[in-house]
């Protein structure tokens, strides 16, 4: 293997130097992004010009007005779900910040569990909610708002809460680890020297978590760009998001090299969106904030004040901001903590009670989708558990996640050895290149990887999903690797080393124990990652293969009915599950990041 | 020592992946065939008339795959040369575009008996060397008979007076029909529709934008949408409301007046992996008496008096190939809709659907 090569280069070498540099652990991971990833990316671009002039079918894409308009469209939908996001996100993570003990752990649990969840369900369970049957309406019209139920499905609204509630979870999770991450000495001092707690908020906290709310809103901006189920499901004919195109688009057997160009488009915004943020932010944002030379050369760190240097920025905050926090602060002193816990709940009760009336849903005894149910019974769990097709598409997808779980750990956990251990240069580019493909809108990365998939025959294979879905959730692994990797005390290694131990005795009895619990946390991630992936599926999946959420994705597109609950609720069990057992790796994960 | 364990950790891993791809090639080698499958009650009925016994008799496992439009798959896997599937259903407009590239020729001779019986019935066009059409499809103007319960709707005219027929209405989000519909809306006579005037059809689909709660995509939603009454009148499938009415007893109703009559055709693509297979199966779907039989199931029917002939008077009254029916309906142009647009980009019916999202995104 070319490991090997790369390896037996240097014979000479002593041990401990041996252990020291182990950049060609990253040579499989490269291999595989390379073949999987890249090769697919570059033929999407190859394709796009591949008409009678190379922009031919691009100026298609900007000569039809509906393009364009959509563009435009799927920035405003993306931006405003961003700021909502960030509006609603900040109080909850203040929230999760200023409880303790079990409300804590409520709160907390109560955002990060969605977070699993898979889009699909917690779409469809807004369906639910909002449905013509479902219990808005009915409370609505119970209590004399409406005179009938109202449609409150398929409209830009619709679209907008399904998409907050949905990347919520994403960005409460950047700003609290942001929180977390200050020194609470600050807060106090501050609040020592006089300041009340307004001035506090705005002077110590609020600049101290600006990189935090930055980092959120973009990967919230930038994951809404891409999103195709739902607006698919939520929104109306003038809620068309520019993913959506291409995937009408893939119905017409004519369009090849346009449907490509109008991916390309997408992709190039995406990545154009993360380049200039990248700029300002500093690209790690991506992958949660946390600058990998950090423990070597500590200086580097000084992103938080690009912020806060700037003289028009301090300008700017005590010209006008300041004025106005003083005329807040003429408001009771305890406005401030009940505006957090107001829009706090508000946002725990907008991720919790979907999914909770979908759990109660599954228990009807209607064979249609009504609330509060008639009557409960079992009988769509017996539907669910004796149809062979159901079980079949369930089977599968444990199987392949599993599969790409292991191909994502084992990939994952030798590029991280290999990127924190290594001295190799360009260690930021690197773990950009590894986790870029959070970025890339998955129906981008389906339509690439379709044509690669039926070349070189796993279109339809176990093996071939799982290995398209461990692009996603390698990023995944490496992230929670490498913040683990770094907790390692290296001293011990020596010690070890020093004693006799070899290099792969060092690594079972010493280094492997401490991260273990980390492989576990993105093993159980990355198999999320796989058991709820629709999206690549739609694209690679073939007659014979079909995973539990393209099962799940036909019946919503056909009708709601009540088995759809049942394998959301069974969903909500696997995650909850998963994350009690791993509640311990949690907290490490959430330490480790911090 | 440490690149040995790891070297053998990829290994294993690459091992895994060459051993579930070499179980998947195992699999197509097996004995079964791949039929596209348009999923719903008319799946569910295919299943239960068509496959089960079909697999029971020959020892063929059918293997079905949900897909809307085929066209563009058979295309990838026929130019990737891993052609997946055996059996498609795809539109007549395709059977011309994809028919040189990518489908094979179906060799008739090969078929059965009784299909030969069936065939010969049927008209030349409807039997050609790249597809044959296996079911008549209609398209027509369904509503919910609880809310129009003294006059009914007769025609898209109808469709379009909301004064007269007030309540909401559900169209397909495709420029298909509905732009003809628009134009008989707006006056238009049944025998100048084509070629299509779309800007005049744009104009009079703006009028009932409004009136439109759900522009639908796949043909379950129609008749779902006028049971849940999140419409009233709607165009829908006509088999899916024949279903409703004939089956089902529910409170919808539809008229042939205006309504759209076309075929879908079946074709083998190139390189199918059981072409046999596929041969007999559709043998077995051209068999009289069984296609009659799966009418009673689900109402869609094959393009054949004798299938006509065989199934109950009460069944085939809604019929889209019932004589009285095509007298009232229209013959639907896949030619026009595959035919390049006028600007020579694309097809005419790729150039009426962004005309239309532009339209619905207002």
């Amino acid at each position: 293997m070319s490991a090997t090569a790369v390896h037996t280069a240097g014979p000479t070498v002593s041990l401990s130097e041996r252990l020291k540099d182990p950049a060609w652990l990253l040579l499989p991971a490269a291999a595989f992004l390379a073949f999987i990833y890249l090769l697919p990316l570059f033929d999407l671009f190859r394709i796009s010009m591949s008409g009678s002039s190379w922009s031919v079918h691009f100026e298609r894409v900007f000569a039809v007005s509906l393009y364009w308009d959509s563009l435009v469209r799927t920035m405003q939908i993306s931006f405003t779900v961003a700021l909502l996001c960030l509006f609603f996100g900040y109080p909850t993570a203040l929230l999760i910040h200023k409880t303790s003990g079990w409300r804590q752990a409520v709160i907390a649990t109560a955002v990060v569990l969605p977070y699993f969840i898979a889009i699909l369900i917690r779409t469809y369970s807004w369906m639910v909610l909002l449905g013509k049957n479902g219990p808005i309406n009915k409370l609505a019209v119970a209590l004399g708002i409406f005179d009938q139920p109202a449609q409150l499905l398929f409209n830009r609204g619709s679209v907008l809460l399904g998409m907050t509630a949905v990347l919520l979870p994403l960005m409460v999770l950047s700003i609290y680890s942001s929180i977390a991450r200050q020194d609470p000495s600050l807060v106090r001092a501050g609040q020592a020297s006089g300041a009340g707690p307004l001035a506090v908020f705005w002077r110590v906290l609020l600049p101290l978590t600006l990189p935090g709310m930055g980092a959120g809103f973009l990967l919230v901006f930038v994951t809404a760009l891409g999103f195709f189920i739902t607006p698919t499901l939520l929104g109306g004919p003038g809620d068309q998001m520019f993913a959506m195109h291409i995937t009408q688009q893939a119905d017409f057997a004519t369009s090849e090299g346009f449907l490509q160009a109008l991916a390309v488009v997408l992709l190039v915004i995406t990545l154009v969106v993360v380049a200039i943020a990248g700029r300002f932010l500093g690209f790690e944002f991506i992958w949660g904030g946390n600058k990998l030379s950090d423990s070597t050369k500590p200086s580097k760190q000084r992103h938080p004040g690009r912020w806060t240097g700037g003289a028009l920025s301090a300008k700017i905050a005590d010209g006008i901001g300041w004025p106005l926090m003083r005329l807040l602060s003429r408001m009771p002193v305890n406005t401030g903590t009940w505006t957090v816990r107001a829009l706090g709940g508000f946002v725990l009760m907008m991720l919790t009670v979907p999914i909770v009336v979908v759990m109660i849903l599954s228990f009807s005894k209607a064979s249609f989708l009504t609330f509060p149910p008639p009557g409960f019974s079992l009988r769509w769990y017996e539907k669910f558990f004796s149809d062979t097709e159901w079980m079949t598409a369930f089977t599968n997808s444990l199987i392949i996640a599993a599969m790409s779980a292991v191909f994502a750990v084992t990939l994952g956990v030798m590029a991280a050895l290999g990127i924190v251990r290594s001295s190799i240069k360009g260690k930021s580019a690197i773990m950009l290149l590894l986790v870029s493909p959070v970025i890339v809108p998955p129906v981008v990365l389906g339509l690439s990887l379709y044509s690669l998939f039926l070349r070189t025959d796993l279109a339809g294979t176990m093996g071939g999903l799982a290995a398209a879905h461990a692009i996603g959730g390698l990023p995944l692994v490496v992230v929670i690797m490498a913040a683990s990797l770094q907790g390692v005390d290296r001293r011990l290694e020596q010690a070890a080393a020093v004693h006799g131990a070899s290099p792969l005795t060092v690594f079972r009895t010493v280094t492997l124990p401490a991260i273990a619990p980390g492989m576990a946390a993105a093993a159980f991630f990355a198999f999320l990652h796989s058991f709820d992936e629709l999206v690549l599926s739609l694209f690679l999946s073939s007659a014979q293969l079909k995973t539990l959420p393209l099962r799940l994705w036909a019946d919503v597109n056909y009708q709601l009915n009540p088995v759809l609950a049942v394998v959301s609720t069974l969903e909500v069990l696997l995650v909850v599950g998963g994350i009690a057992l791993a509640r311990p790796v949690l907290a490490g994960r959430s330490k480790a990041l911090a | 020592m440490q690149c040995k364990f790891f070297g053998k950790l990829a290994g294993g891993v690459a091992a895994a992946a060459i051993y579930f791809a070499a179980a998947h090639g195992a699999a197509a080698q097996s004995n079964e065939v791949i039929m596209q499958d348009p999923g719903g009650a008319y799946g569910e009925a295919l299943r239960k008339i068509m496959y089960d016994p079909f697999e029971k008799e020959t020892g063929i496992k059918v293997v079905t795959v949900q897909e809307a439009r085929s066209g563009p798959r058979i295309k990838a896997q026929v130019d990737a040369g891993k052609t997946e599937w055996d059996l498609t259903f795809i539109f007549d407009q395709e059977t011309k575009l994809l028919g040189d590239c990518c489908l094979a020729d179906i060799d008739y001779t090969k078929l059965s008996e009784s299909a030969q019986k069936t065939l010969a019935t049927m008209p030349d066009n409807l039997k050609r060397p790249k597809g044959v059409a296996l079911q008549v499809i209609g398209v027509a103007l369904a509503y919910n008979t609880e809310k129009y319960t003294g006059e009914v709707p007769q025609n898209w005219a109808d469709f379009w007076n909301v004064e007269k027929f007030p309540g909401t209405r559900c169209l397909p989000a495709w420029p298909r029909f509905v732009f003809e519909a628009a134009l008989m809306a707006d006056g238009v006579e049944k025998e100048k529709i084509y070629p299509i005037d779309m800007e005049r059809a744009l104009k009079k689909i703006e009028e009932i934008k409004p009136h439109v709660s759900k522009w639908w995509t796949t043909a379950a939603q129609a008749p779902q949408l006028l049971l849940d009454g999140e419409a009233d009148m709607c165009m829908a499938y006509a088999g899916r409301i024949n279903n409703l009415v004939v089956v089902e007893g529910a409170p919808v109703d539809m008229t042939w007046n205006d309504g759209f009559v076309y075929y879908d055709f079946f074709s083998i693509p190139k390189g199918a992996p059981h072409y046999e297979n596929a041969l007999k199966l559709l043998s077995y779907r051209l068999d009289a008496e069984r296609a009659a039989a799966l009418t009673q199931e689900y109402p869609v029917a094959l393009p054949s008096p004798l299938v006509y002939e065989a199934a109950p008077k009460d069944v085939s009254r809604l019929w889209a190939n019932n004589p009285d029916n095509i007298a009232k309906a229209i013959a639907w142009s896949p030619d026009y809709w595959g035919a390049q647009s006028e600007d020579g980009r694309s097809t005419n019916e790729e150039y009426g659907q962004e005309k239309l999202n532009a339209l619905l995104a207002k």
